[in-house]
């Protein structure tokens, strides 16, 4: 994408092409392509100037937080944190707390994810084969709680859940059930965090399935179906491997977004009960804001970012397409 | 990454604070009282909202102050304050919370309170010990606020409860009759987890003469006392007497109301709520002072306070406005427009507050409360508290092994 017109480009242009391999070659000329970037980097300040203050400054402050006792005291006086080197890292790996919520955020992420996807799919199946009528009335149903706020979900959920008045609970007693407490019992305020997570991001999942369901071309299924293929054969042969692009994405992103996870618990539960539902985001939310242990909560920040990064690598291996 | 950018967002804060502070740090003389200036007052919650009205009556007498008054919801208020120390950018007059003060004033922002001015004996002594720390006063009691029993007295005769109870044993005795013969669905409420449980756990620790810092500053969580009171305040929720979970801003006058909840422990501004949104419970309840444990009948201490930010260049007419407001006079005005109680005794002794009967409960439950000794980690070593009463009602420790656990973990937060 060349900005410039005139001299500058005619001249900037030939020092460039012909030698495109050896770099030190446009040096020389520093004057005018001098020029040349700098309406590019004019043209890229707004987003250089956002970028920077907004995103890398704050990533670098708190890789170096990390690695201070950065605290309450510090507010004021913000060069008094002493660096502690990696104490907030090996004091991270003794802390009961922070164990617990890494467990805690495995559980959402391994029970969670796998739940989301193949429910997405399997409502993007049937949304896009199944079920002909009312369509579009689905679609939006499926996808309404993606874009409702989390405030107005929770009081929803609040009333699905609670265990006196509740749907649930109403449900149960009409069949002679008893349920459980669902958010007061350290057993199964997780599963119902995470089926409330679940419902709400089936909806993106199904969509990106959708879009993918589309691109697969007819007359594949077609000539799938003229060798006596079975539905059950299409879709595990054909659909599913031929949709393996939006599958990597989807659960790339649907894993980040739940290792990330922190509104289900910080709305529903606060973490309890017990800290049964605090989550790795939601402690180290309260560690710098309720306790200002900004040092500690960098350092925690990291951890996370570490593990994100680690999974996601994983899964960009693990389910790369090697057939071609 | 979400995370990193919030946190990384804080430090931007702080960062462009450090600069901010290092050309504005003078502090130093400031303005005559009597000269002509713009004093600004933050205030929280209702109290930010009515304190204009306030601020409106002084500039009348007071006509060379201008008072602006500046409401912050609770909610936000911890994460403002801390914002605005960063910045250096305290407003004059800002009300501390009870929990706040050791942290503010460990980190130098505010101005200790000139003691010849404001007289302790003048106030409730838990209210004047939140002002304090480390041996030096920081801020003025405003208004104060304790608990107290609140019962159905209508179910009470159901219940075949004669009067209320004025023990600790009376009281689990009483919520069990509640249930079991005014069936109602629980006997009594108190928080069963969750930040600041310790709230509802203070009245039975302090009854039974335990706390969780003593006068020096030193944790004594794991005290006999403290073992005995929260296993009692367990024992409630193993006999199926409270419910084990509440939900985030759970409102228990709703269950007062319906009579799920026959008996709770409430502050002040319940009173206010219950008659105004239930109108038709008007006579089927009362209050009562706490009910008494080993050492007596000892609530907790909570309420508000002034303080004067270390920066502000108009201390001397900050001083005289807090003086309007937390002297009698000013303080009985207060109580009239927002039922707020006064932390100053001599407003009880006249009018209202000297003659209800219901205002005499509250006043005597406030001369014996007690509050935790002022700590610049106070919030962080309530919560470890939080955690072992929690772990406790939900049965899956032991209130000696709970404590022990807390006790190791405070030591760390304490000097």
């Amino acid at each position: 994408m060349s900005l410039t017109t005139g001299p500058a480009a005619s001249e900037a242009a030939p020092t460039k092409t012909p030698v495109a391999g050896k770099r030190s070659a446009s040096r020389p000329g520093r004057g005018p392509v001098g020029r040349h970037n700098l309406h590019g980097w004019l043209f890229s300040t707004p987003f250089l100037v956002l970028f920077g203050v907004f995103m890398l400054f704050p990533i670098v402050a708190t890789l170096v937080m990390s690695f201070t006792d950065f605290g309450a005291r510090n507010v004021t006086r913000p060069l008094d944190a002493r660096f502690v080197g990696l104490d907030n890292y090996t004091q991270l790996f003794q802390d009961d707390t922070f164990l617990k919520s890494l467990f805690n955020t495995g559980y959402f992420v391994v029970v969670g994810v796998p739940l989301t996807i193949v429910l997405g799919l399997l409502a993007a199946l049937l949304l896009n084969n199944g079920i002909d009528r009312a369509r579009t009335f689905f679609r939006i149903g499926f996808y309404a709680p993606v874009v409702t706020t989390i405030v107005a979900v929770a009081v929803v959920w609040r009333f699905v859940l609670d265990p006196s008045d509740g749907l649930i609970a109403g449900l149960a007693s009409e069949l002679g059930f008893h349920a459980p407490d669902f958010l007061g019992s350290s057993t199964w305020a997780m599963p119902s965090l995470i089926a409330m997570g679940v419902w709400r991001n089936l909806g993106t999942v199904m969509v990106l399935f959708i879009a993918g369901l589309q691109a697969i071309p007819n007359e594949v299924r077609e000539a799938a179906r003229l060798d006596g293929a079975s539905g059950w054969q299409e879709l595990r042969r054909i659909t599913v491997p031929l949709l393996r692009p939006t599958l990597l994405y989807a659960t790339v992103i649907t894993t980040i977004g739940y290792l990330n996870v922190f509104e289900e618990p910080f709305v529903m539960t606060q973490g309890g009960p017990n800290n049964a539902t605090l989550t790795v985001s939601l402690d180290m939310y309260q560690q710098g804001f309720n306790f200002f242990h900004m040092g500690y909560a960098s350092a925690m920040a990291y951890v996370l970012f570490v593990i994100i990064m680690a999974v996601t690598v994983l899964q960009l291996r693990l389910m790369k397409d090697n057939t071609r | 990454m979400n995370r990193v950018a919030a946190i990384g967002s804080i430090t931007l804060t702080l960062a462009s604070a450090l600069t901010l502070t290092a050309c504005g740090g003078s502090g130093g003389a400031g303005v005559a009282a009597n000269a002509k200036q713009t004093l600004t007052v933050w205030a929280m919650g209702t109290e930010g909202e009515k304190l204009g009205d306030v601020a409106k009556e002084y500039e009348k007498t007071h006509s060379n102050i201008d008072v602006k008054v500046t409401p912050v919801g609770w909610d936000v208020a911890h994460q403002k304050l801390v914002a605005a120390a960063a910045a250096g950018k305290l407003p004059d007059v800002v009300q501390m919370g009870s929990s706040y003060l050791g942290e503010f004033a460990d980190m130098g922002v505010l101005e200790p309170v000139d003691t010849k001015t404001f007289h302790q004996g003048d106030f409730f002594p838990a209210a004047w010990q939140q002002g304090s720390y480390d041996g030096k006063t920081y801020s003025v009691p405003w208004y104060v606020d304790t608990r107290v029993l609140y019962y159905r007295t209508d179910l009470a005769k159901k219940a075949g409860i004669k009067a209320a109870p004025t023990t600790m044993a009376e009281l689990q005795q009483d919520a069990e009759a509640y249930q079991s013969k005014a069936h109602t669905k629980w006997g009594m409420d108190l928080k069963p987890s969750g930040l600041d449980t310790v709230q509802s756990f203070y009245p039975f620790l302090y009854s039974d003469g335990g706390g969780i810092l003593n006068a020096q500053g030193k944790p004594v969580i794991d005290s006999p006392q403290a073992v005995k009171a929260l296993d009692y305040y367990g024992s409630f929720f193993k006999k199926g007497l409270i419910a084990k979970s509440e939900q985030p801003g759970y409102d228990v006058t709703k269950d007062f109301n319906t009579g799920n909840v026959p008996m709770f422990l409430g502050g002040p501004w319940m009173t206010g709520l219950i008659a105004d949104n239930y109108p038709g419970l008007k006579g089927k309840w009362a209050v009562a002072p706490l009910p008494a444990g080993d050492k007596g009948s000892v609530s907790m201490a909570g309420g508000s306070s002034l303080a004067v930010s270390a920066d502000s260049t108009h201390k001397a007419a900050a001083s005289k406005f807090i003086q309007y407001l937390t002297g009698a006079k000013g303080q009985a005005d207060w109580f009239k427009r927002t039922a707020d109680l006064p932390a100053n005794r001599a407003a009880w002794d006249s009018g209202t507050l000297a003659t209800d009967a219901e205002m005499k409960i509250w006043r005597k439950q406030m001369e014996t409360a007690r509050t935790e000794p002022s700590a610049a980690k106070l919030t962080e070593i309530t919560s470890k508290v939080d955690a072992a009463i929690g772990a406790v009602t939900q049965g899956s420790a032991d209130a000696k092994t709970a404590l022990t656990q807390a006790q190791n973990q405070i030591a760390g937060l304490t000097k």
